[in-house]
Order: structure tokens, then sequence, then C-alpha cells
């Protein structure tokens, strides 16, 4: 079969004044019809430009300097911009920021409408509308008439990535071009959509070059994968192949960086503390926590909805632990953040920081609550002010605690940042052109200065890729076992969790499903939604929970009006009679791990004295 | 303003953690952050650790503004009009005020037939020297237009800061407050205000400055709403520092500078305002000579000693170029070091 697109020795520059970058170095490979290939490599290998060039989008500074990128025996660089807008039918994009993608003030259908009858002018309106729901119904967006009318701001993050691969799949083209797709999805929802991907090569025969900074999510989707290092193919073989024996130093090594998740045990995280003996005095703990916001109801003038962002969640971090809180998209995770760092008090129960509610502290007392408890932040490029330079960035949480001599500040920060693997020249330098790996290990520095006993970790790592990931774990590792620290992560990636974390929290919509230590939550989860992310996983081993047996389909239901019973049970493959009327809670487990689902053995009698 | 009251306000907005992955998202979308992810690390220790690196940045800054042209240029220019203005008058001991009969209309010189060393910019209807005259002039625009500006200054970026940082209900007021001054017409306010009394050096400034602050609360509104729910605010918080500190170190260094530079052009503004009301008479009062009196009188005498009128308008261009080359080279200074250079 011929190939649909052939890549032949493709070379991009980039084009400053006075210099010249190489950023892809004679790239060669093809696709053949219904094929997936997949593209792997680190932020900054080149993968984004390497999918624009596929679809003739380099713009300067960046520029061809040599090579073909043939579809169908076409070469897309030299053709002139309007031979190049009749092909744009046949070959379509997809980009990772659905927001950015769609217009904010035009309904999502009347878009999609619009880009259809822009490369294919004659189709009526009335049959590119139909053709627009008939496919927004294919990616299982519900009632898609209804949804066809809807603006950009009422679809789900995941809603709106299905919507602009319908965007894409609208003319029938023969090339799909997705540039991480998946990444600012929940890993529930990217694997909806990669299985969706899938189906679409089978159905409309299109073939599919994906994107991905993460080589588990390629494994999911791809059946061939292309390794790219630095703007060069490394490595290019079946993906299970790619997998079980990978060839160039650089793949092995980026296998070998995958976390395991379900083979021999991953040393633990080195917690300093007394062999066998673990010690029960809790630094923090959460009694009862909820969080409700009061938001304005949509379509109303002055009416105001509940919305339960975090709901009766109890549970106690020991020192020395490193404790997860993980769930997905709108689970509350971000409040209970917030609550935790004293950022919000919480509208019901208490946080207790060693026996003290954190929420009546004030003055002197909330300074040194702060200095126990610190903050390690998401966004590498928005959470460093953009013109205070490093070392006065460092130097300002020392301000606050009242540090006055500027020779000691300076000692102090600069031990700080030797500590972190920031170097000492980079004190009075802007974060400018830091990579995000530089930038958060200054995060954690800022952190660091004021030796907080608790870390609370925001996302940290789940912007960095995979080598900058290890990095900083190996990183977090040291500062534990140095500094005697305790970490709280809160994170939406299960495989960081299982190699970092001894105790995790599993949280959806707002309550703590699971309550587990690492083990027993990997191996033997007792509450059907962990199931469901660790069968969603992104993962290069055989999993333990297959994804047809524990994937559920649509979305979480909105914490405005939360279901009666368990507020998982609409997505539940297991959901029986009892999940309808009665809310399940939290039930022992062996020793010390909590779920709380009416299957959990024992939860019956809990429901029993619930009711009684 | 405590914690709990101005954070569910803004978490409203924020719940939905998709938003906060789009912006990180929207980072590999832009074509010069491919340039910048292209490369792991770009611009680390090596290329920049030189002499200059061991500096404060607001010094870099200075530095690299007084080495351009412009900036020479416009210091030069303004340094000899401020020295001019502020010695000229008293050394050569000629009276802004004084007649000579005989002396009067005579051109600048080299121009016409009856120029005089003693008159360099030639004398009015009346036979005053309008060389002192205009530097006297210069004296009162330059005091008015930079104070003036310094309080309009001051006003709105302070309630901007505020309304936009806070929000609700301080918000909510201060914005309306910000609308009914906005509503009033500058000039009939500085009429109501300058008519009702004799107008003074500091009314003149408070009115110019109270009536052009509304527009600077504005934008600082808007900018401080974008930032205030930036990551590193929060971490400022976590830290524990105080909403004070956070405005004061953290805000209004990082947001005022850009403001300031844009305001530089408000001072030229300033000056055409207080030449405007000495024009209507409302401005300094006579025999104090500034430029709008001086261009009102000289008006009528347009036709036959053109540089009556004329001359205020040459001192007011020379100052406001010097003024504008100093604020442009300190922009680029400032955008070519926070851009990387």
């Amino acid at each position: 079969m011929d190939p649909v697109l052939s890549v032949r020795d493709l070379s991009v520059a980039l084009t400053l004044p006075g210099r010249e970058r190489t950023i892809l170095d004679a790239i060669g490979f093809d696709v053949a019809p219904r094929e997936i290939v997949g593209v792997v490599g680190a932020s900054g290998a080149g993968k984004t430009v390497l999918s624009r060039a596929v679809v003739n989008w380099i713009a300067a500074p960046l520029a061809i300097r040599s090579g073909h990128v043939s579809f169908r025996g076409t070469d897309l660089l030299g053709l002139p911009p309007r031979a190049m807008r009749r092909l744009r039918r046949d070959i379509a994009y997809v980009g990772a920021d659905p927001m950015g993608a769609l217009d904010p003030t035009l309904p999502v259908g009347r878009q999609i409408v619009e880009k259809l009858r822009a490369v294919m002018p004659d189709v009526s309106r009335r049959e590119a509308q139909a053709r627009v729901i008939a496919l927004l119904d294919a990616v299982r967006i519900p009632s898609a008439t209804a949804r066809f009318h809807d603006y950009p701001s009422q679809f789900s993050g995941g809603m709106m990535q299905r919507a602009l691969i319908v965007d894409a799949m609208v003319s029938n083209p023969a090339l799909l071009v997705a540039d991480n797709v998946t990444q600012p999805l929940d890993v529930t929802v990217a694997a909806q959509v990669i299985r969706l991907m899938r189906e679409l090569t089978e159905r409309f025969e299109t073939a599919i070059l994906f994107v991905s900074s993460s080589l588990p999510v390629a494994r999911e989707a791809a059946s061939r994968t292309l390794v790219i290092d630095q703007g060069r193919l490394v490595e290019e073989q079946p993906t299970e192949a790619l997998i079980a024996a990978p060839r160039h130093a650089y793949t092995r090594e980026l296998v070998a960086q995958i976390p395991v998740i379900w083979g021999e045990r991953p040393s633990l995280p080195a917690v300093p503390r007394a062999a066998g003996a673990r010690p029960t005095d809790a630094i923090i703990s959460l009694r009862d926590v909820s969080q409700t916001y009061r938001v304005k109801r949509r379509g109303s003038f002055a009416a105001t909805s509940d919305l339960r962002a975090v709901r009766n969640v109890t549970f106690d971090i020991v020192k020395g632990d490193s404790f997860a809180v993980v769930g997905e998209s709108g689970c509350g995770k971000s409040t209970l953040m917030r609550l935790l760092s004293r950022l919000e008090r919480p509208s019901a129960g208490q946080v207790l920081c060693e026996g003290r509610d954190i929420a009546r502290l004030s003055g002197a007392e909330l300074l040194g609550f702060r200095r126990k408890l610190q903050l390690v932040l998401q966004d590498p490029f928005n959470s460093l002010p953009p013109r205070t330079g490093i070392g006065a960035m460092l130097e300002a949480p020392l301000r606050i605690h009242g540090w006055r001599d500027p020779r000691k500040i300076r000692e102090r920060v600069r031990a700080v940042m030797d500590d972190v693997g920031l170097p000492v020249a980079l004190y009075d330098e802007l974060p400018l052109g830091l990579s995000a790996g530089q930038r958060q290990r200054i995060n954690v520095a800022r952190a660091m200065v004021l030796e907080p006993e608790i870390l609370l970790m925001d996302e940290t790592l789940s912007a960095l890729d995979q080598t900058e990931q290890f990095k900083l774990l190996a990183l977090f590792e040291k500062l534990q076992r140095a500094h005697g620290l305790t970490y709280i992560y809160i994170s939406h990636d299960l495989a960081m969790v299982r190699k970092a974390c001894n105790r995790i929290a599993v949280m959806y919509l707002g309550e703590v499903v699971e309550l587990a230590d690492n083990e027993r939550l990997f191996f033997d989860p007792g509450h059907p939604y962990t199931r469901a992310l660790l069968s969603a996983m992104p993962a290069l081993e055989a999993r333990r929970f297959r994804p047809e047996d524990c994937l559920m389909e649509g979305e979480p239901p909105s914490p405005i009006d939360l279901p009666q019973g368990c507020a998982f049970r609409s997505r539940c493959p297991q959901a029986f009679e009892a999940c309808l009327h009665h809310p399940p809670f939290l039930t022992v487990r062996g020793a010390r791990d909590l779920a709380a689902c009416h299957r959990v053995p024992g939860a019956g009698a809990a429901l029993l004295a619930g009711a009684a | 303003m405590d914690a709990v009251e101005t954070f569910p306000k803004r978490s409203q907005s924020k719940w939905m953690p998709v938003r906060r992955k789009r912006a990180r998202q929207s980072k590999n979308l832009e074509p010069c952050s491919i340039a910048e992810r292209a490369d792991p690390a770009p611009a680390l220790a090596p290329p920049r650790v030189d002499v200059t690196a061991s500096r404060s940045i607001g010094r870099r800054i200075l530095d690299r503004a007084a080495r351009s042209g412009g900036f020479r240029i416009g210091a030069l220019l303004l340094a000899g009009l401020v020295l001019a203005a502020a010695l000229y008058p008293e050394l050569s001991g000629i009276d802004p005020a004084m007649r000579d009969i005989r002396a009067r209309l005579l051109p600048p010189l080299f121009l016409g037939d009856k120029w005089s060393w003693a008159h360099p910019l030639g004398t009015d209807q009346i036979g005053r020297d309008m060389l002192v005259r205009c530097l006297v002039g210069l004296r009162y625009s330059l005091l008015i237009g930079v104070a003036s500006v310094a309080v309009t200054v001051v006003i709105g970026c302070a309630l901007g800061t505020v309304a936009g940082y806070f929000g609700g209900r301080t918000d909510t007021v201060i914005m309306r407050i910000t609308d009914a001054q906005l509503s009033i017409p500058m000039i009939i306010l500085a009429i109501a205000v300058l008519g009702a009394d004799r107008p003074t050096i500091p009314a003149i400034i408070l009115v110019l400055g109270l009536s052009n602050w509304p527009v600077y609360a504005r934008v600082m509104r808007s900018v401080v709403m974008a930032e205030r729910g930036r990551e590193y605010v929060r971490a400022a918080q976590v830290s524990g520092a105080t909403h004070p500190r956070i405005l004061l170190t953290l805000l209004v260094p990082l947001l005022v500078p850009p403001l300031l530079f844009t305001s530089v052009l408000d001072v030229a503004r300033m000056m055409i305002f207080e030449s405007t009301l000495g024009f209507l008479g409302l401005g300094v009062q006579p025999p104090t000579p500034t430029f709008g009196s001086i261009i009102a009188d000289g008006r009528k005498y347009l036709l036959n000693a053109w540089w009556i009128a004329t001359m205020p308008g040459v001192f007011l261009c020379l100052t406001l170029t010097s003024i504008n080359l100093i604020g442009a080279a300190f922009e680029r200074a400032r955008n070519s070091i926070h851009g990387g250079a």
C-alpha cells in the first residue's frame, strides 16, 4: 500500500537574528493509510515543530532547511497557499489546547460547520450541520443536537477536546495530526479519547500521526512509534518491540525511566523513622472538612447554588509520610490544597496541625504555621514572578519571617539554591529562559528556604516531562532524607504516586472514596473508581485491571447538583440497588485501609447502622 | 482584609482545574515558545555570566538606557532646559515683568533688522524679554505638569490596585467613584474649582491631577485583576505575606513601571492643559508669565510678531521631546533586559 504521508530528510531550523539552531535534523518516515504512528520525545525534542511541519504550518522564526513532506505524492512544503488550502480537507490537525482553539463567542457547532464549509464550499449549510451533529454523536457527546448550539464555556475540557476531534474529522481527512491531544485531559477521559481515535481510523480510514510526550500514552494509541531526541529520529519500531527491546540508548533510558507499577516493588521513599515502628502522631489531621462555594446560578439574576467542592473529608497525615491525594479534574483536590495551606478556611470541620485548628490561627501563630507548611506550585511559568531576580524571589519569604541581616539572608538563600541543585550564579538573574525543570527547582527552593516540616506539592511534577520528573523526584527523596520532611502530593498522575508515596487518598466529587497504603491501593483497590483510574492509567506493562471491565463512560456529575446515594453510581459498572439511595461511608478493609463502597465486605453493617 | 472574605470570590472561577491546565498548555502553541522549548536549558549559566551578572536588575536597566543615544540627547536637552529655567532668570537679572516701551516687539536674534543681543528671543508688545518670560513659564509648566501627573498616578494606581486586588464590594465602590469622576469633563471641573477661588499653583495641580486619575485606576485594576490569580501570588500568601506586602513588594513593582512610561506622555498633556487654563485666564495669574498667558497675549500680534506666541511652543516642544526620549530609552532598556537580552 502506498504511504499516505511520507517525510524525507526534513530539517527545520530556528532562525534568530545572528544565530540559527537546528530543531529538526533530517527526519524521515512513512505513514500508511489507517495506521496510527506514535511520535515520542522529551519536551523540546521538536515534536510540535514536526507535527506542524507535516501540516505545512511552519512560520518565522522557524524555517525549513531541507527535505520533503509528501502527502499522496504531492510535496506539501512547496505548495502555494491556495492549493494547500484545498488540501486542508484531507489533512487535519488537533492541538493540545482545546480551550485556545475554539472561539469563546461562537457556538461550538457553528465553528465546526464554518471550518467544514471553508474546506468544502460545495457542502450546504444544512448538510454540514447534519454531518457535524452525526459526528458529535459519534464521539459520544451526549445529546449532540442540543450541544451543537452550546458555547465552548459550556463544554468540559474532555468534551472540548472531542469537539476538536470532530472539527478535525469532519472533512473525512486522510491524515490526522494529533499533537499531544491527551495531555490536558484526565486519565479516564484520555483513555476514552484514545479509544475513540482507534475507532475513527477503522470507520473513516484515517491515518493518525499521534504525537505525545509520554511513551505509555503513545503505546495505548500507536502501532508503530518513532522516538525523537533533540531533533533527530533515533529509533523507529513497532511499539511493542520498541518497549520490549529498545535499540537506541536514548530509548532505553526513556523506557527505564517509566515507573514500574505492578512489577517488583519500586524502592519506597526512604522515610526516616525507626524500622517497623510506625509513629501515630499525626502532623496534619482533617476532621470532617467540607468546603462549599456559592456560585451564581446559570440563567438567573441573583440566585446562587451551593457548589460542594469538598465533602466531609477526614484523614491523618503522619510525620515523615509521603501522602498523596489523587483524583481527576473537579474532584476537589485543589480546594483541599487551599484548605490545607490555609488560603481558605473550611466552611465546616477542622484542619488540625499538631492538634491546633489552623483556621483559628492569626498573627505570629499563623506565621509559625506558614513556616511549618510550604507549598510548591504546579505551573513553572506562572508561579514565578516574571520580573524579579531569582535571589530576590528566594529572599522574600525570609524577609516576611523577620530576617533582617542581608548577609545572613544571602547565605541562607545560597545554601538552599545549592541544596536543590540551582547554580548560585543564577542569584541575580531573572528566571527568563530557564527550563521548566529549573523553574520548578526555584519553586522548591522558595518553599525550602524557610525550612518547613511539610511540603505541599500541588501537581508539582505534572508540567514536566519524564526525564525532569525523574530528576526532581530524586531531589525530593534526597531532601526528605536530609530534612525529615513530610510530603503531601496533590496529583492526578498515579504512576508518579506509585513511585513516590506511601499512603494515598483517592478523591471523587469532593469525597475521599478510598484511603490506603500504596501497595494495597495498587494491587487490591477497594473502590471501583480506583480500579477505573488504574485501568485507564497509561503504563508499559500488562494491566492488572482491564479497561473493558472497569473503565467508565461519561464524565463526573456536576458538584452543584449531586446525585442521591453514591456519587459514583452513575459511572459505576457495579452499581446496584443500595447505591441509588444510600451514600456509602468509608469502611475499614484490613488493618488500616478504608474505602467508601457498598461492595466492600462489612459496608452493609455500616449502612444498617447509618439507616438505624 | 481577611483571607476568607477574598478567596471564595476567586475560587468560583478557579475551581475548574481544567483552566489551570490550559494555562500550562498554551505555552507550546506560540511560535516563540517553541524556540524556548526546543532547547532544554537555553540560556543557563554559560552565555550570560559576565560582569553584568553581578549587578542588580534595576542597575542593569539604568546602564543599558544610559548607553543609548536617545537617552543621552534627551538627558542633555532636559538638563540644559532645567538648568536654564532654574538659573537664567535670576542670573541675568532681568525681571520678566519689566516693561520697556522703547524695545517693544523686537524680533529674535538675526531676524528682521531691529534685533538686539540684550533680548535673544526678542520682546513682546510691551517690551518684556521673551527668553526670561519663557523660562519662567517653563518653570511653572514643568512644575505643574510633573506634580499633577504624580498626583494622578499615585491616586489612580492606589485606587486601581486596591480595587483590582480585593475585588467584590471594595471594587464596586471604587469603580463607581471612578465612573462618577470620569463623567465630569476636565475643563468644566477646572472652571468650577478655579473660578470659585483665586487659582493658586497647588489648586491647579490638584485640579489637573484629580481630573485624570480614573484612566490610571481602570488600567491598574485590570492588570492587577489578571495578576492576582497567578500562582506566584498564592505562593507569597502561603509564605506568610500580608496583602499590603504582596501589593507593595510584588504587584506594584511589576505593574507600575510600564504605566510610568506612558505617564511621561501625560506630563506633556498636562503641560498643554496648563497652557489651556492659562489661555482661559484660569491658570497662574499675571504678572507671573506662563506659556498659556504668553500665547494668549501674543495672539493679537501673531501677524507682525509671530515669535511671541511661538516661543512658548518651541520650549514646550523641546521639553516634551527630551522627556519622551528619556522615557522611551528606559522603556526599551527595560523590555530588553526583561526580554532576556
